[in-house]
């Protein structure tokens, strides 16, 4: 029993968001992603500058745009600030690198104002972008985002093949890692944990917290890694909106419909 | 088989069809327009919240232009014509939908309409007694309602969020109480629609109307027919522009149509002043969903008429007004 408890504390102090995995985070200086926090949904505000976490040295970056053109991108340190977006709608930030017998990849999605580039997003999540791909199944779209409590399925790509009962990792900043394992279509299904910590009541004071999905498959003496790292917010219905009150107050209204109803027939057979 | 073949069963058929396009279509389709939803405000209630539906209503980009476009007129001097851009492109694409279909989109595409009348089939399948033609008085005093609706809740409000005299939560504060929002995210098996919200007043008051207006019209639609309908806010948007609509209900009145009354009993939205008598003249009323009942039930050759530009697409007619007669009498049972 000491030693599982000792285990388990000396498993809480080394666990470590994102430990050695690489992944994009929005640049802690960037007041733009306290603005999007404000008024999420539209891209408006959204983070500018990115930072590639546990970059290896050789890695390279490139934006690719809703119309599918690719944009490369330079790291100022472990930095990349994105260009002014030239049209509006979805757009993915793509690191790649290999280090000894590792190749790895990361890879985050955004969604930016601007003219529609009329160009569906399923088509940019089919895209290839990496050898191993962890792919929203579907992203999500204008008006939502990612939530807490919700469920949300993604694919796991090889060579653009689909990677069926391979282990994919998802962790936050306030969940250790747990693990999922990709079905044979290649799917898997995660549910975002409510963890966020001193939580306001209200969407907009509340910033989104992050979710990072990373998964490894070997093939003969290489190693690939890939991650996938995107924004989540709370989930108002954990906090101050209540939902049986809500199913509660429909039946409220519907047995005022039956009183309605029931006074209807009343006057009628008294008219009759 | 003869007997299934009239306006409704064809207008069902097409309303099930929008249904499933609204409200499922981008589960089925994968293109730009059904991917991400980012254009196309249609002029009937197709809610944006839907996270696999096909398009969304206009109603929610005209809140949301009120409360960040529109205002920064008077929060920041913005020029006038770049501030209302976003408005003019929408009221301009509603505009284009209308002259296509006029009001037809209510009667025939609104997943919300169709959810009524679905529901009211039920009720009537259920022996429920149906109330029929509401009184004159009743409808007089129903009408205002969504202009009210309309004005406050769609343009007013919003636009006094974004100035900054009201918090965030009437920022688009009819989505906030509309049924689709509710009813077409239920249909998707997403339940986060319903709720209490307990984050403040504003919120509080706007979820227990939202939940409670939502209770009332599924009751309501089993025995009144299209509760909803009668105070949608959509109907004065579409009213702006019903006079280019090339669709157009079309009456050319014989002297008995005001002691017959048909056509009243057959229009779901109880408008009265079809009954009188016209000639050849448009009689396309604001509450009008031009779902072409009165044509079915007018016993009379070609006093009820859609139009179409110059071109009559569908009389009145005796035998028409018959096997409608048959048909009714069929499925009331």
């Amino acid at each position: 029993m000491k030693k599982a408890v000792l285990t388990l504390i000396a498993a809480a102090t080394l666990w470590g968001y994102g430990d050695g995995a690489v992944y994009w985070a929005p640049h802690g200086c960037d007041e733009g992603k306290a603005a999007a926090s404000k008024h999420g949904g539209h891209g408006k505000g959204e983070s500018a500058m990115f930072a590639l976490m546990n970059r290896d040295g050789n890695a390279s970056a490139q934006l690719i745009l809703p119309d599918l053109s690719a944009k490369p991108l330079s790291f100022k340190r472990n930095t990349v600030m994105l260009p002014k977006p030239p049209m509006g709608g979805y757009y993915a930030v793509v690191a790649e690198g290999n280090g000894t017998n590792t190749v790895f990849s990361a890879v985050r999605y955004l969604s930016l104002q601007g003219r529609p580039s009329k160009i569906s997003p399923t088509k940019l999540t089919a895209l290839s972008k990496s050898v191993l791909e962890i792919v929203p199944d579907p992203l999500h779209r204008e008006h939502d985002r990612y939530t807490a409590s919700k469920s949300y399925r993604f694919v796991l790509r090889f060579h653009d093949q689909v990677l069926a009962n391979t282990a994919v990792s998802l962790q936050t900043h306030n969940t250790p890692a747990q693990t999922v394992t990709t079905d044979g279509a290649g799917k898997f299904t995660i549910t975002l944990p409510d963890d966020f910590k001193n939580v306001r009541i209200g969407r907009s004071e509340n910033k989104p917290s992050e979710f990072l999905l990373t998964a490894q498959y070997r093939e003969g003496e290489t190693l690939y890694q890939s991650s996938l790292s995107m924004p989540y917010s709370l989930n108002p219905n954990d906090y101050w909106q209540s939902q049986s009150y809500g199913a509660g107050a429909i039946f409220i209204g519907f047995l005022g419909g039956i009183f309605l109803y029931r006074r209807s027939k009343t006057k009628g057979a008294k008219r009759g | 088989m003869d007997k299934l073949l009239t306006l409704t069963a064809l207008r069902r058929v097409i309303q099930l069809t929008a249904f499933v396009f609204f409200v499922y279509g981008a589960m089925i389709f994968a293109t730009f327009y059904t991917g991400d939803k980012l254009t196309q405000s249609l002029p009937a209630l197709s809610c944006a919240y839907d996270q696999s539906g096909g398009d969304f209503c206009a109603l929610i980009p005209l809140q949301h232009q009120m409360d960040h476009r529109v205002s920064s007129i008077f929060t920041q001097g913005e020029k006038v014509l770049p501030a209302l851009m976003g408005t003019l492109i929408t009221l301009g694409t509603v505009a284009v939908l209308i002259l296509i279909l006029n009001k037809a989109f209510c009667g025939w595409l609104c997943p919300l309409g169709f959810f009524q009348e679905t529901i009211g089939m039920i009720g009537t399948k259920l022996g429920l007694t149906q109330m029929g033609t509401l009184s004159r008085e009743t409808i007089t005093k129903i009408r205002p309602i969504k202009w009210f609706i309309f004005l406050f809740l769609v343009l007013i409000l919003p636009l006094l969020t974004g100035i900054g005299f009201l918090g965030h939560e009437w920022g688009n504060p009819y989505c906030s109480i509309c049924p689709s929002r509710i009813m077409t995210t239920a249909m998707t098996g997403d339940m986060s629609q319903v709720y209490i919200s307990q984050a403040n007043w504003g919120y509080f008051a706007l979820s227990l109307i939202a939940d409670l207006l939502f209770g009332l019209m599924i009751a309501l639609a089993l025995f009144v027919r299209a509760p909803f309908c009668r105070i949608c806010p959509i109907l004065p948007m579409q009213t702006l522009f019903k006079k280019i609509g090339l669709l157009r209900l079309v009456k050319n009145g014989s002297s008995s149509c005001e002691s017959c009354g048909n056509c009243v009993k057959a229009c779901p939205m109880d408008i009265y002043e079809i009954q009188e008598s016209a000639e050849n003249k448009n009689i396309t009323h604001a509450d009008c969903t031009l779902c072409g009942r009165c044509i079915e039930f007018c016993p009379h050759d070609g006093v009820m008429n859609f139009k179409y530009g110059p071109v009559t697409i569908l009389s009145s007619s005796k035998e028409g007004f018959k096997k409608r007669t048959k048909i009714d009498k069929w499925w009331r049972g």
